[in-house]
């Protein structure tokens, strides 16, 4: 099981807040601090500020992003870049779908997602990309540019051999789409929902509020792993909820005296 | 007002004279940005390029977020972003947010771009990038202006008629580093008559960027410094005019060699003193701000920490 705190909306936040609960969320024992932009009202910089927080702690730095905005290469460039800056501690949450599309007047059909996955994970294995899809043309071989490479590759890579990266699925086909790819699929706690089932060696992630007891983390994981991102907002927040959940998720039969 | 130096501008390239890895080249450049702060610099510029055998630095906003995170006091640019292969709308939303965080440190440098391979990369008609700035641009200051604090945006200039478009919105220049005196004063003069035929206010100074390299033994460094810099003039000519297709390697060669030779002669080198008294020249005419690069290709660390440690003496000695 895995433990993260986040993603702190980034919204208003400021440098001194954002240090003080990832410092405290080191300091609860969780394995990851996320932040999560909001392009729908203007916030961005996702990887940025995980990059950002990447000099702060130690431990590794989440972004949930909002995807399918803007040409998948800028994404792949910004998590290589991010994942180099913090010397390969970088996770990723994209969500697709989102009120961000009509700001940023993106398409919103599934075969656009589907496209914008399909080289995002190719600029990310480090292939040597020719794509020619419904929307997308990588490169465009626009006449007008030539003469350009038939191919192009992102450069530089990632740290990571593979980042860690989740798609938040609230729909049978989004799901169907990250399993594609090799991405983990990420759900909500809450009706009965279980850990989404692990793709590859990544676990099932689920989004989960900060009061959150144990018993329900386990129960939705059932036999499997999962990975646990807790909504806490204030240090205070953080600080319970690493006490109440770091060592009951790490080994079975927890001692729940200790914390007496 | 005082003249402010920055350091830079940083690609972050493998280059194959000395290839390092992508993950020790960003460890450099962070311990780098701590040293620039310790050492008295205004701020750290990074610059931006896509889909190179180098690694070019693709991202200048998610560097500048780790930059801002490493230090507390020094500012961050981007000098310069190719904002017409950008979304105009994804740039002002990341720079809001990494402003904040970063408290009001960062700093836009933006420009055209000019390779065809990196327009082409993500779906840009080249010929497209002066209607596209032209579009962008206003959206983007106004956005940035009405951040709290403001996010200043300069506009990389290495024509007249880029200083044209920067003049009508009042926007300071950001100028290239290949631009010799004579240029720079017509440049600003164009600026200027476009700017009073806008009815617009221009800006008290502007910014420079300048090849500097600070040094107590010319002719030691000089012989270290010419491989990297025929590399880094190599490959920006290579990007501004690339091989004609019926064109010999040997052919094109020369025609590189003689841009390389001409711009080199634009590079400032000397001890403290005579570094300080060139750049005063640039102040003169109007820069307030210089950013000066001693980071060509990919410079041994030990060398490139006595050429910063140099600066940071001009930096004082400019700030009498």
């Amino acid at each position: 099981m895995r433990l993260g705190l986040g993603p702190i909306p980034l919204q208003g936040a400021t440098r001194q807040a954002l240090e003080a609960l990832a410092a405290t969320a080191v300091a609860s024992s969780f394995d990851a601090v996320w932040v999560g932009e909001s392009r729908a009202d203007g916030v961005g910089g996702g990887l940025a500020s995980a990059a950002m927080l990447g000099q702060l702690v130690p431990i590794r730095v989440g972004a949930a992003i909002d995807a399918g905005l803007y040409h998948p290469l800028y994404l792949a460039e910004d998590i290589a870049i991010a994942d180099l800056t913090s010397q390969g501690r970088i996770e990723v949450l994209l969500r697709f779908g989102t009120p961000a599309s009509s700001r940023y007047e993106a398409p919103t059909e599934q075969s656009w997602f589907e496209e914008q996955l399909q080289v995002f994970a190719a600029a990310l294995s480090g292939a040597h990309i020719h794509w020619s899809g419904k929307h997308l043309r990588v490169p465009a071989r626009i006449e007008a540019n030539q003469p350009a490479p038939e191919r192009l590759a992102l450069n530089p890579r990632p740290a990571q051999p593979a980042v860690p990266i989740w798609v938040e699925s609230s729909e049978r086909w989004m799901d169907d789409l990250a399993r594609r790819f090799g991405f983990g699929v990420s759900g909500r706690l809450g009706g009965g929902v279980k850990v989404p089932p692990p793709t590859g060696r990544w676990p099932g992630m689920l989004l989960c509020p900060p009061d959150v007891e144990p018993k329900a983390l386990l129960d939705a994981a059932g036999d499997g792993a999962g990975y646990f991102l807790i909504g806490a907002q204030t240090p205070h927040e953080v600080v319970t909820a690493g006490r109440r959940l770091a060592g009951a998720l790490r080994m079975p039969d927890f001692p729940e005296w200790i914390n007496a | 007002m005082t003249l402010r130096l920055g350091l830079g501008v940083f690609g972050m390239q493998s280059v194959p004279q000395r290839p390092d890895h992508h993950v020790q080249l960003y460890r450099d450049l962070l311990d780098d940005a701590e040293l620039a702060e310790g050492l008295g610099f205004d701020s750290i510029w990074l610059s931006e390029h896509h889909f190179w055998f180098d690694g070019y630095c693709p991202a200048d906003i998610a560097v500048a977020g780790a930059i801002l995170g490493r230090t507390k006091r020094l500012g961050v640019g981007t000098a310069v972003m190719l904002l017409p292969m950008h979304s105009v709308q994804k740039v002002a939303d990341d720079a809001a947010t990494i402003s904040r965080l970063g408290e009001g440190r960062l700093t836009l440098g933006v420009a055209l771009g000019y390779r065809d391979a990196e327009f082409d990369g993500f779906g840009v008609r080249r010929r497209d990038r002066g209607k596209l700035m032209d579009s962008m641009l206003p959206s983007l200051a106004q956005s940035c202006n009405s951040c709290d604090p403001p996010i200043p945006v300069y506009v990389g200039v290495a024509t007249a008629i880029a200083a044209q478009r920067a003049a009508r919105l009042g926007l300071p220049l950001f100028a290239d580093s290949t631009m010799n005196v004579a240029e720079l004063r017509e440049m600003l003069d164009a600026y200027n008559a476009a700017a009073a035929e806008a009815g617009v206010r221009p800006p008290a100074t502007h910014a420079l960027q300048r090849d500097v390299f600070v040094t107590d033994d010319r002719e030691r460094d000089w012989e270290m410094l010419l491989p990297e810099l025929r590399y880094m003039r190599r490959q920006y000519g290579g990007w501004s005019f690339p091989q004609e297709p019926a064109e010999t390697v040997q052919a094109y060669l020369q025609r590189l060699e003689a841009d390389i030779e001409a711009k080199l002669k634009n590079l400032i080198m000397g001890d403290a003193a005579e570094v300080a008294a060139r750049l005063r020249e640039f102040e003169a005419l109007g820069f307030g701000l210089i950013v000066c690069r001693s980071q060509f290709g990919n410079l041994p660390r030990e060398n490139l920490h006595r050429a910063f440690e140099g600066l940071a003496a001009v930096c004082e000695e400019v700030s009498r």
